[in-house]
């Protein structure tokens, strides 16, 4: 059984960003076990759920949101790279952090690095 | 050394199935951003999880590694002082892509021990031995 762990670095506003999304669709409409999507450096930023991009430019953040609701996709966001960049975990009245994405350690990516066959970062 | 040194006139890129560990390249000059700093996060907590860690530097990479520089003088945290504990974390591969010191005229003073200089086909053969690259 093949498995897949991917590593996003890139911001959600970054053209790879798309490259990444695309990758990890086919993969889930191929079938392939994507056991996660670990966010580190500039990558966590997209759990940051008041990023707000041009409405006529990608929406990476949402199509992110889309996998995990369609396919059960894991998004996990390094939590020390997320609170360099302003994405804290808050009270329900100023929660930051969107809902789609789990608060990590490195310690998840360990744990994807050894489910996966396969780890691909972007 | 010994057996990366035969791999280099017979060279024998390992089928990555059966590899083991990560990988992890470092291809950025150490202060002028903090892919240095990630990079070495990354592979503590891999060593500290017990799973095997090697570290390669290439390209700008490589100036992480000279010896009698100080981040704390540009008000930079001194994160290449953490490489001497890599013993401490169980991280025993360093490599070195001989190319890039040569082509920055750097010589072989590393501020760390136990470091191997490969030429670009040994330093291909040691990547491809592991299971998984991530790259900083």
């Amino acid at each position: 059984m093949n498995t897949l762990a991917v590593v996003v670095t890139t911001p959600p506003y970054s053209h790879l960003t798309i490259t990444a999304l695309t990758y990890v669709e086919a993969a889930l409409v191929a079938g392939i076990d994507v056991v996660g999507v670990f966010f580190y450096q500039d990558g966590a930023m997209h759990a940051n759920k008041d990023i707000s991009i041009a409405s006529d430019e990608y929406q990476s953040i949402a199509h992110w949101q889309q996998l995990h609701q369609q396919y059960k996709l894991p998004l996990h966001v390094c939590i020390t790279a997320a609170e360099k960049r302003g994405v804290v975990m808050g009270s329900i009245d100023n929660e930051i952090v969107n809902e789609a994405f789990t608060v990590s350690g490195l310690g998840e990516l360990v744990e994807l690095a050894t489910k996966a066959s396969r780890l691909v970062q972007f | 050394m010994t057996s990366i040194m035969q791999s280099e006139t017979q060279p024998q890129l390992t089928d990555a199935s059966t590899a083991l560990g990560v990988a992890i390249i470092n291809s950025k000059a150490p202060f002028s951003s903090n892919a240095g700093k990630d990079a070495l996060d990354v592979a503590l907590l891999f060593g500290s999880f017990e799973q095997k860690v090697s570290l390669f530097f290439q390209g700008d990479g490589v100036y992480q590694l000279i010896a009698n520089q100080d981040g704390s003088l540009l008000a930079i945290k001194d994160y290449l002082k953490t490489f001497s504990a890599f013993e401490f974390y169980d991280i025993e591969d360093v490599y070195v892509c001989q190319q890039s010191l040569i082509e920055r005229q750097l010589s072989k003073t590393f501020h760390i021990d136990n470091v191997q200089v490969l030429t670009n086909k040994a330093f291909a053969v040691a990547l491809s031995k592991h299971k998984h690259v991530l790259r900083f």
